[in-house]
């Protein structure tokens, strides 16, 4: 790493809590105008190593350089004021602001300083120039609680170069985007390289690392087990290095057997979020659901599984049709629905995970008014060892586990419940490899075993490798129905973009997607 | 561990207070006043182990003070027709249920936040049991109804304590281990979430106001009982003192958090302090201002506590 002084140089690093080791002897070095890639799954001290790095954290031992001067943070304000500004995985902004508001928040353009009196005008022309220049197609003016999760995650972004002025850390930035956003972002990234800013860019999506990084470090265990250019090593390898293991076959194969139609779906419309749609589900098969955001496909599993009523159309399960679905009747008529968002509408946070997995079918662990204890221990047992869920603890907090392991509880809970007939919305969003392909060998158990699976992801791969047949909503209605073993990445972008333009850049993200993942 | 530690302390806290109280002032540990003690808290404790329920589910009701008066009186009119004991203590839970179910009912179909339906109903309910009476005592009820109130069982123990106690073991059995209680906490710690788990949401909330009414029922029976009279103006400030005892003992306001014991030791807390007060001769003026700063210790305490455990786990 010699030829220019790096922006940042983290030198030997060492965190623990409690006794347990997070970070071991960790080196992290990022220059001017780079991107840095950190990698790493989910518990091997990424967000701790950034959390130090914005001062949240003290490090037990080791050094931090700027430009080559040590630096100490007692608080994040420090930090921010040596330069380094963060972008989290969980946003915060403020929702009852505007855009503009929210840019500029703590460094709003004063036009008369002593009494601290905002100049609204310079500071929504500064932030509609910002977003424009981006690309970025939100108006400044708008209060952030109106805008969708991508256009929150922009103007998070949008945030962090204001005040990012050495270094600035993105982790999983693209999580919410679109395609087409994607490359705006990364539109922006080089543009944030251009000014000299040193980017670290946390994300388990190797593909699209492919585009802007230069420089990697993947940490596993607390270890940094591996730093150098980008592209030295092939992304098996890269993964290689992450799970210290070898991951064969991440969507294991499955033989494909047919059974009756378990769910049907005639013309469901819901105003304003999609109409018409007609497809069938049965049992052995799993149907992909593909589109970009907002295409509607969150909101027509969620009408199917009864949260929010149809406006038109007719939904049949198990062959007989449901009269005004609802979230307790589907589930003792076996449907499940993993939601998006499982921080909000999936998981108790503050409970346990055998609360957390029994509470779709308490009714079979009581007898008459209170509920067997015993049983319910045993039951929790169960689907975690079923389901390899870490830690194998059943009194565990699930706040405190990792977005895997918290996703492998919300399937046990429908396993649990029974379920014959399984919505899965973006199954595996922000979890890391392994669980990744845990989660699909228990999908493919589930679909031997004979249910129903109903798959809406973004992620195409993971479609490609787990469906038998993709359905693609585009606009709210469903405009293609593909078989998953003959259909492309491209065929499936085509029907899913709208205009020619949003194609091209969509297919412009997935280009290098090849190797390891299939 | 730290769950254990989070409720020893306040009962540490209780023990302390009354080891402070008893070497100052002997007599509080006479069988007397440790019964007055119980008699006191009796009423608050139990419309405590009812509000513990509706805010572990996420909920509060501020008209607990008024339900206790209305159906306080509608057990008077009971009792002063003529009607055994048992009646009139039927009908002032069945009166508090009623109320209690209206209020759950209003929060649920009109999605409304709990806190504005229920002022709204401390009200009304109060305005109800004020023009019903007129504005006075209800009078002619049997002196013997005074026993609920004055009782003693076996010469010992105050029969306001036994049903507390009774209640106590009901509201722990059903929030530990039924699936009401754990529906309950399930809604107050992610309502979205239990929903989309199938559970029914607006029927169980229900269901938690309703106990809590018939509990302000059965708390304004024994009230009356203490004056035999049917007073519409009882319970007045109530609501504040059940609430508090329940956020001593533990409870959060945003729900998912809360058991009886800790509502029945932020009670004793606030019972103790308020006994031992006088029989300090402290005023009640200075008594006010204690309970006001306990209540907002313990929930710094517990609320440090809870952060303490968060920034531990990552």
């Amino acid at each position: 790493m010699a030829t220019q002084e790096s922006a940042l140089e983290m030198r030997g690093i060492n965190k623990s809590f409690a006794g347990n080791a997070v970070l071991v002897d960790v080196n992290l070095s990022a220059r001017a105008g780079e991107v840095h890639a950190l990698v790493g799954e989910n518990g091997a001290g990424k967000s701790t190593l950034m959390k130090i790095l914005a001062g949240v954290y003290h490090p037990d031992t080791g050094k931090i350089l700027i430009d080559g001067r040590k630096v100490s943070f007692a608080r994040p304000s420090d930090a921010l004021a040596s330069g380094i500004a963060m972008i989290y995985q969980e946003l915060s902004l403020a929702p009852e602001l505007t855009v503009a508001e929210n840019i500029f928040l703590g460094r709003e353009p004063l036009s008369f300083a002593p009494l601290g009196i905002v100049n609204r005008r310079e500071m929504n022309e500064r932030a509609t120039g910002m977003l424009k220049k981006y690309g970025f197609k939100i108006d400044a003016r708008t209060l952030v609680k109106r805008l969708s999760a991508a256009d929150r995650q922009l103007v998070e972004i949008t945030r962090a170069t204001v005040e990012a002025k050495r270094v600035l850390v993105m982790d999983e930035p693209t999580s919410s985007l679109t395609a087409h956003e994607v490359a705006d972002l990364f539109r922006l990234i080089r543009e944030l390289k251009n000014r000299g800013l040193a980017i670290i860019y946390i994300s388990h999506r190797l593909e699209e690392l492919d585009f802007i990084a230069d420089r990697l470090t993947v940490l596993r265990d607390g270890r940094a087990v591996y730093a150098g250019v980008w592209g030295e090593i092939s992304r098996t390898e890269i993964i290689r290095h992450m799970a210290g293991r070898e991951l064969k076959e991440i969507f294991p194969l499955r033989a494909a057997a047919k059974g009756e139609v378990r769910l049907r779906v005639a013309n469901l419309a819901r105003e304003g979020k999609f109409s018409d749609v007609t497809f069938e589900v049965r049992s052995g098969e799993v149907i992909g659901i593909a589109g970009l955001a907002g295409a509607g496909r969150t909101e027509l599993v969620e009408t199917i599984f009864g949260a929010y009523p149809a406006d038109a159309g007719e939904i049949h399960l198990n062959g007989a049709r449901v009269h005004k679905a609802q979230p307790e009747t589907s589930v003792t008529r076996g449907l499940g629905l993993l939601t998006e968002d499982r921080q909000r509408t999936g998981l108790c946070l503050n409970q346990s995970v055998t609360r957390n997995l029994t509470l779709a079918n308490l009714r079979s662990l009581a007898r008459g008014l209170w509920i067997d204890a015993k049983r319910e221990k045993v039951a929790a047992q169960e689907q975690i060892e079923k389901l390899h869920i870490r830690p194998p603890d059943p009194d565990k907090t699930v706040a405190r586990m990792s977005g895997g392991n918290q996703q492998k509880v919300l399937l046990a809970r429908w396993l649990f419940a029974g379920s014959r007939v399984f919505l899965l919305d973006e199954p595996t969003r922000g979890v890391d490899v392994s669980a990744r392909s845990e989660i699909y060998r228990v999908i493919n158990q589930l679909a031997k075993a004979g249910a129903a699976v109903v798959m809406v992801s973004s992620d195409l791969p993971e479609l490609l490798g787990m469906a038998d047949r993709i359905l693609v909503m585009r606009r709210g209605r469903l405009v293609a129905e593909l078989d998953a073993r003959k259909t492309t990445q491209e065929e499936i972008l085509r029907h899913a973009a709208v205009d020619e333009e949003e194609s091209q850049v969509s297919s412009f993200r997935f280009q290098v997607r090849d190797g390891a993942m299939r | 561990m730290s769950d254990w530690i989070k409720r020893l302390i306040p009962f540490a806290s209780l023990i302390a207070l009354c080891v402070i109280i008893a070497v100052l002032q002997p007599k509080f540990l006479s069988t007397g006043n440790l019964g007055s003690v119980a008699r006191q808290t009796a009423v608050i404790t139990i419309m405590a182990m009812g509000m513990t329920m509706v805010m572990v589910s996420g909920g509060i009701d501020l008209s607990v003070g008024s339900v206790m008066a209305l159906a306080g009186i509608t057990g008077a009119f009971a009792l002063a027709g003529g009607a055994p004991t048992i009646v009139g203590v039927a009908a002032s839970m069945a009166a508090g249920a009623a109320c209690g179910v209206v209020n759950g009912a209003a929060i649920t179909t009109l999605r409304i936040p709990p806190f504005i339906v229920t002022l709204g109903a401390m009200g009304i309910y109060r305005g109800i049991a004020l023009l019903v009476t007129d504005g006075k005592a209800v009078v002619g009820l049997p002196t013997t109804y005074g026993y609920l109130a004055e009782g003693n069982i076996l010469r010992l123990i105050p029969v306001p304590l036994l049903i507390v106690v009774t209640v106590a073991l009901a509201i722990h059995f059903l929030l530990s281990r039924t699936r009401l209680g754990r529906y309950c906490y399930a809604i107050g710690s992610n309502v979205e979430a239990a929903r989309y788990a199938g559970v029914r949401v607006a029927r169980y909330q229900i269901i938690f106001y309703l106990i809590l009414g018939a509990l302000a029922g059965l708390a304004g029976a024994i009230e009356s009982a203490r004056l035999v009279t049917g007073q519409p103006t009882a319970g007045e400030g109530y609501e504040l003192r059940v609430i508090a005892a329940v956020v001593i003992g533990g409870g959060s306001l945003s729900g998912g958090q809360g058991t009886v014991i800790g509502t029945i030791i932020g009670a004793l807390i606030m019972g103790v302090l308020a006994n031992g007060a006088n029989l300090l001769g402290i005023s009640s003026f200075t008594q006010q201002i204690v309970i006001g700063a306990v209540i907002v210790l313990a929930v710094t305490f517990d609320e440090f506590q809870r952060r303490r455990l968060e920034t531990a786990r990552s």
